[in-house]
């Protein structure tokens, strides 16, 4: 334990230093503030610039609260993970492309450490990035348009950062399997993008799906609770990140860390 | 006192054996050197043994005082290190510390310590990013030796130094030497002859020839006179090849080379013969073969 | 003029600012780490520099995310 803590400092100051525990969060909190402000002025920026003819602009009304925090978290599940993925394609392909885990994988370090302390740290940053950026859209929403009770908020959130989990655990687990980042990002993105469109298209047959975790999460913003079936995705997502997890563990413990030899 | 033994190592790359049947025999407290030309398979063994590859056939075996995880018995030195370029040098070694198991004040007093030995105080407080080879190299090293290792194991550490920088690590090689088991790899035989015990010559993934320093210097040490004279020589050659100190001879026209069993003999023999004295002696010259012709000689 | 004025008067001053103010300190954020790292940038750092102050919020975050060499 004393040892995992000791990697997972490592990769929190590695990226203090490189500054993603700033600028990562610092886009999701831009996120979260636009948002909430488009969705507000757009109806009035329409009417005023939009050249729309008469009475165009009523199709356009003020979103309601719940409606807004679902927008948001649409934001994030584009930009956001976009940037989530690409900054982490390289989170363990990238030391070994590198060579620099050599060193200390000759030290006596448990592998499932080094790639769990990888991982934990990941999702905290995904996590602490996705909740300040949240925090700042709900301020936002509740100015400018309406409160939506706090305990819908807090389980929509929690819903949603099950999501935001799955994902950087896909990103970690194909880093481990596969050496280019760039096919790391780009078999990330088809995975969730076939997840998310799968469980919008077929509801029916993906009930199971963690791609279904941001419609329940809009509901719970709504009513508070989730959908049919949220149960269901819950179990599966949770159950899939422990195996995927171990998946990346397994394979890491295989593979032979000394690729350069001449 | 053995501290590593293999038997047969073996590792195989797209059906070529990169390393062939090697069986080492390490040490405890001696100075190994593995010495062999590029491509020779030293980085293989020596990842074979730190177990960041795994052998195709062959046993690795530590003496049994160490048992469990081998990684803690060893340090390790790559070819090419990579570090964090993003740390500092105290930080990283710090860092390597705390990973080999030592308290976060061990492992500060222990930096500091190695640092200084390195000769790398000041620049400890620089990112690694600005290192030169050389300094990455001497931090390597400080790195290996962080946790207390039995035998540190350093793959060309002195390689892609220059001669200042290749001088200042054998230096400190000879000093560790004192306290810690060492196993290294080079290309170069002087190096070895510098500072190791035991040395093993491989080729191609095998062993050639492998023994005590001193003792193969003196098994390969074969005095060997050069002889020319004014005249033809050729005959009178013939009557030495059966003389009891001649191992070997070759005679070509005015000129004679002879490698004899010892020296006394030869000398005697040659500067007594009355024959050799008519021919007009122009040069007599011994001359005694080392290691280095040996080396060449095995990997040519 | 006085259209301009209206208009400028019309924005939600109070609730554009943070906007503003937090896309800007993206950039500085950007900025500060492309020229701390001199030439350490993929590609000349005089690029960098123009993507991260003429590239609107994306600037900054593609300079992070494929600006920097990694070390
Ligand atoms: N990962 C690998 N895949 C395929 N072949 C390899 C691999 N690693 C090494 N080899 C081959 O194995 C042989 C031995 O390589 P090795 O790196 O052990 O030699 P070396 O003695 O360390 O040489 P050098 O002095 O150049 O460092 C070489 O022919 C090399 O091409
Ligand atoms: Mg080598």
């Amino acid at each position: 334990m004393r040892q995992w803590i000791i990697l997972f400092k490592k990769e929190v100051k590695e990226s203090i230093r490189n500054f993603k525990w700033i600028w990562i969060p610092v886009v999701f909190i831009l996120l979260g503030l636009t948002q909430p402000v488009v969705s507000y002025y757009l109806p009035d920026l329409l009417e005023q610039f939009g050249g729309l003819p008469e009475g165009a602009a009523a199709a356009f009304p003020v979103p309601t609260g719940s409606q807004v925090l679902a927008e948001t978290l649409g934001q994030f599940s584009q930009i956001g993970l976009l940037v989530l993925v690409l900054a982490f394609m390289g989170a363990v392909a990238g030391e070994r492309n590198n060579g620099t885990n050599i060193m200390i994988l000759v030290k006596p370090v448990s592998y499932a450490s080094y790639i769990s302390a990888k991982w934990a740290h990941m999702v905290l940053l995904a996590l602490v990035s996705f909740t300040a950026g949240f925090i700042f859209s709900v301020y936002y929403t509740f100015l400018l348009i309406e409160s939506v009770p706090a305990a819908h908020i807090i389980q929509g959130a929690l819903v949603y950062g099950l999501w935001l989990t799955f994902v950087v655990t896909v990103v970690l687990t194909l880093s481990t399997i596969i050496k280019s980042p760039a096919a790391v990002a780009f078999l990330t993105f088809g995975v969730t993008i076939t997840l998310s469109l799968m469980s919008s298209l077929l509801p029916e047959i993906m009930t199971w799906s963690p791609g279904m975790l941001s419609s329940h999460s809009h509901s719970f913003f709504m009513n508070g609770y989730g959908n049919e079936g949220f149960w269901l995705s819950l179990m599966c997502t949770i159950l899939m990140i422990a195996v995927m997890l171990s998946l990346a563990i397994y394979v890491f413990r295989k593979k032979e860390m000394a690729v350069h030899t001449t | 006192m053995s501290l590593i033994k293999t038997d047969n190592l073996t590792k195989t790359f797209n059906g070529t054996n990169a390393v062939d049947g090697i069986n080492l025999n390490i040490r405890e407290g001696a100075c190994t050197a593995l010495l062999g030309p590029n491509g020779a398979g030293k980085t293989t063994t020596l990842n074979l043994l730190t177990g960041l590859m795994n052998p195709t056939k062959g046993k690795i075996s530590f003496d049994k005082r160490y048992s469990g995880d081998r990684r803690k018995y060893l340090g390790y030195l790559p070819q090419y290190p990579k570090f964090y370029g993003w740390m500092t040098g105290i930080e990283y070694v710090v860092y390597a510390g705390e990973l080999g198991g030592l308290t976060a004040s061990e492992a500060r007093t222990r930096a500091e310590e190695l640092l200084n030995l390195v000769g790398l105080t000041d620049a400890g407080k620089k990112r690694i990013s600005g290192y030169s080879g050389g300094m990455k190299q001497r931090l390597g090293i400080a790195q290996a030796l962080v946790h207390n290792p039995k035998l540190i194991i350093l793959d060309e550490p002195v390689s892609a130094l220059d001669p200042i920088g290749r001088r200042e690590v054998l230096e400190l090689m000879k000093r560790l030497k004192e306290t810690t088991s060492i196993l290294f790899s080079t290309h170069v035989l002087h190096d070895a002859e510098q500072i190791s015990d035991d040395i093993y010559i491989i080729q191609d993934g095998r062993v050639v020839i492998n023994g005590g320093l001193e003792e193969l210097q003196k098994k390969y040490q074969q005095p060997t006179v050069h002889i020319e004279t004014e005249e033809n020589l050729e005959e009178w050659s013939m009557s030495l090849e059966s003389a009891p100190w001649v191992r070997h001879l070759k005679a070509e026209k005015q000129k004679l080379t002879v490698t004899a069993e010892s020296i006394e003999d030869a000398r005697n023999a040659l500067l007594t013969d009355e024959r050799l004295r008519q021919l007009k002696l122009n040069k007599f010259e011994i001359e005694k073969t080392s290691l280095e012709d040996l080396f060449m000689e095995v990997t040519k | 003029m006085d259209e301009i004025v209206n208009e400028l008067q019309a924005v939600p001053w109070p609730v554009v600012a943070p906007i503003i103010i937090i896309q800007f300190l993206l950039m500085v954020i950007a900025l500060i780490d492309c020229l701390r790292r001199g030439g350490e940038t993929k590609g000349p750092q005089w690029v960098w520099i123009l993507v991260i102050v003429f590239g609107g919020i994306f600037g900054p975050i593609i300079y992070f995310l494929f600006g920097r060499r990694n070390d």
